[in-house]
């Protein structure tokens, strides 16, 4: 019914790790005033039919706050919360609807510490928050990065912040000197800076200064190659381990002192460098530092020096071989890094830059640059009789780098003059074959004309005593036909036999004429003889 | 964000600009590089998937929505935070698995020097990204929950592992394929 209890205001859920408290303020009469909770939650951020329940732990409390832990599970979803104040039988309104996503709102707790003070320097342990709770709202506690805050006892003044891995050690310190300090986890991609744990002050010891130490422990690294140098403060012999660390161990919470390998070919060497290369991959990176060991088996460890393959590394120059042809300049690019150039150029998405210039006398002329992502260039627009000079130097632009400019490769470019006296050569050249190969060619077919028109198209005509064989087609090439001899024989007195006699004669002049006498026939081709006396008798008929 | 949160958000925003602009530029290239050889390592820790895990085979559902929104930046968050997911399974107790320590350890190795990489690049862009309050992130953060009980529930036995890592597998070829587009 009517009541006049004022509801809660300002209704707030404060989040740490999976504590949740609720809190309100309330502005009315509080004297034997009550309050209850109800919560709903959302399975998806669409649906709208979840039920108020009542939120237990805050259920006919007496202050403005309730420890709600135990009902809100749902972490990565919306919960709705809501209070009202109550006496006796009345009841006020619902106050007005708080909405969270637990995640989003909670707060990052504070970290455990461990100290260990020696030999100057503070070893600390930091283990994450909720660290052996079962229910978690940090799920990825390997996320956590920490931040140190740690400063000098007695100068109240300043203090220095930095990031730390969960197993540290803090050597720049003063010896015998009180530092306090205090640690935090962030979550870095949400912003979040949790709380920080307590403060903790610890005295540093006496530093014992250890001349066995490798110094200036530094990479090189050239074409994926690596080499790690290093300085020997102690004058007499020492032998050396070169040791690697995977690089993500040290961000996992266990002691990864005992994870660090040695190099192999780098155990137990006197040398003060070490080739590494067997050890690493591109993807990943790697902490490396030499332990040195003296005669009487005093062992002591470098500094760490963190690799990352492809920053670290410097991609050397690559190979140019130059060609030219007219006026065209061929630039070879062999690219850096030998057997493992393919590899490089894979991982770099390698360029080339290609410097060209004149090489004359004075040496003002202007460089020109241009740059290609393959192994082969060219260059043209050259003037001819020039000394041109070329080099090469390949880069990445992704990771900014680049390689020394490889030698200097010179080129000249031919005559111009020559060009034109190649042209009248090559002309005169081709005229005189032309004229070696036309004027045969010509006689050849001046004679083969001859002959076609004298078997063709004879000029002469046979004489007029043999008019009676000119239709027939006389030619001393074509085979006669086979004629009827009509053997004559006139019967008259003596007198006229003699003329006979000579009419035979005749005849077989005539004879022999009209046949093929054999001599100008081909032996061979019968067949062929054989049809043109078809076509000739039938020319007769 | 209360007031003391709004400072920190600031200082950390003014101190990581210049930083991060310096550093970005190869981190695309890099990412393609660690998701082909993270595949290539996955498939080098075990042997073929058995015979006998079939039948306990699960279907996690994976949000594929949350490699498909409009804009770059969130889907490189997006990727980011599903590498720290993967990075943190792999970190759990393996012994039943019997894989390759190597293969796991350079696999692991990759992953992590991305993320690392990537944090310190996205931070400046995370802006927007945060306050939308993405409701992708949680789809994602739900997802490994559940594949992070079901290692529980199965104790970390060598079927759940295995199914796990396909599952694993399923998830970065499909960042895979997302990479290549962008």
């Amino acid at each position: 019914g009517q009541t006049n209890l004022k509801s809660p205001q300002d209704v707030q859920v404060y989040v740490v790790n999976t504590n949740f408290t609720l809190r309100w303020n309330y502005t009315g009469n509080d004297t034997s005033v009550t309050f209850s909770a109800e919560y709903q939650w959302f399975e998806d951020f669409d649906s709208n039919a979840a039920e108020w329940q009542k939120l237990p732990g805050c259920q006919n409390v007496t202050g403005t706050e309730c420890d709600v832990s135990s009902a809100i599970t749902k972490y990565y979803n919306t919960n709705h919360v809501r209070v009202r104040a109550e006496r006796r039988e009345e009841v006020s309104p619902w106050s007005s609807i708080f909405e969270m996503i637990p995640y989003y709102i909670a707060q990052i707790g504070p970290p455990g510490i461990q100290l260990q003070s020696t030999n100057g320097v503070i070893k600390i342990k930091v283990s994450p928050p909720e660290a052996n709770q079962v229910r978690k709202m940090w799920v990825n506690h390997l996320s956590f990065k920490y931040n140190l805050v740690i400063w000098e006892n007695s100068s109240s003044a300043e203090f220095r912040t930095q990031r730390i891995f969960p197993t540290a050690i803090i050597d720049d310190l003063a010896p015998d000197t009180t530092y306090c300090l205090k640690v935090q986890a962030t979550l870095r991609l949400m912003m979040k800076d949790g709380l920080f744990s307590p403060v903790r002050c610890v005295k540093t010891t006496r530093k014992v200064n250890n001349l066995h130490c490798a110094t200036n422990v530094s990479v090189h690294a050239l074409n994926m190659k690596f080499h790690l140098h290093w300085n020997n403060q102690y004058q007499q012999h020492m032998s050396y381990n070169v040791q690697y660390l995977i690089g993500y161990l040290k961000e996992l919470h266990d002691d990864y002192s005992l994870k660090w390998l040695n190099v192999p070919g780098c155990e137990n060497i006197t040398d003060t460098q070490c080739n590494f290369s067997s050890v690493i991959t591109t993807t990943g990176f790697y902490y490396l530092r030499v332990q040195a060991m003296s005669e009487y088996n005093k062992s002591c460890l470098s500094n760490e020096v963190k690799i990352e393959p492809l920053v670290t590394n410097e991609i050397g120059p690559p190979g140019v071989k130059v060609d030219i042809s007219d006026l065209l300049l061929h630039i070879q690019i062999s690219p850096p890094g030998g057997s493992e150039s393919e590899f490089m150029r894979d991982n770099y998405d390698l360029s080339y830059r290609i410097l060209y210039w004149k090489n004359s006398s004075n040496n003002e002329e202007e460089i020109q640059v241009k740059e290609i992502k393959q192994t082969i260039g060219t260059v043209s627009d050259l003037t001819p009789a020039t000394w041109y000079c070329v080099k090469v130097q390949a880069f990445t632009e992704v990771y900014n780098k680049s390689s020394h400019y490889s030698k200097e490769e010179c080129i000249k470019t031919p005559e111009g003059k020559i060009l034109p006296l190649i042209i009248l050569v090559t002309f005169v050249t081709a005229l005189i074959a032309v004229l070696i190969v036309a004027t045969p060619l010509g006689f050849v077919l001046y004679h083969a004309y001859n002959k076609i028109k004298y078997v063709f198209f004879p000029s002469c005509q046979p004489p007029l005593n043999m008019e009676g064989f000119g239709r027939h087609f006389f030619s001393p090439y074509l085979p006669a036909t086979e004629e009827q001899i009509e053997n004559c024989s006139v019967i008259e007195p003596i007198i006229t036999e003699e003329v006979n006699k000579i009419d035979f004669k005749d005849y077989k002049h005539s004879k022999q004429s009209n046949r093929d006498s054999g001599n100008y026939s081909n032996d061979d081709d019968n067949s062929g003889s054989k049809v043109s006396e078809e076509t000739l008798e039938k020319e007769i008929v | 964000m209360n007031a003391f949160g709004l400072i920190q958000f600031g200082l950390i925003l003014l101190c990581t600009t210049t930083i991060s602009s310096l550093r970005c530029n190869h981190l695309p290239l890099q990412q393609r590089k660690v998701i082909e050889n993270s595949l290539q390592l996955l498939d080098k820790m075990g042997k073929k998937f058995p015979q006998q895990c079939l039948r306990e085979k699960m279907s996690f559902r994976f949000p594929e929505q949350v490699l498909k929104p409009r804009q770059k930046e969130t889907v490189k968050v997006a990727i980011e935070e599903i590498f720290q997911h993967i990075f943190s399974i792999f970190s759990k107790n393996l012994t039943l698995a019997a894989w390759d320590g190597t293969a796991l350890e350079q696999f692991q190795n990759g992953l992590y020097q991305q993320i690392e990489q990537l944090e310190a690049c996205v931070i400046k862009k995370q802006t927007h990204y945060f306050q939308s309050k993405e409701v992708n992130r949680l789809k994602l953060k739900k997802y490994f929950q559940k594949i992070d009980c079901f290692l529980k529930d199965k104790q970390h036995s060598l079927c759940s592992w295995e199914i796990s890592r396909a599952e694993m597998r399923r998830c970065l070829q499909l960042i895979d394929k997302v990479i290549r587009k962008l």
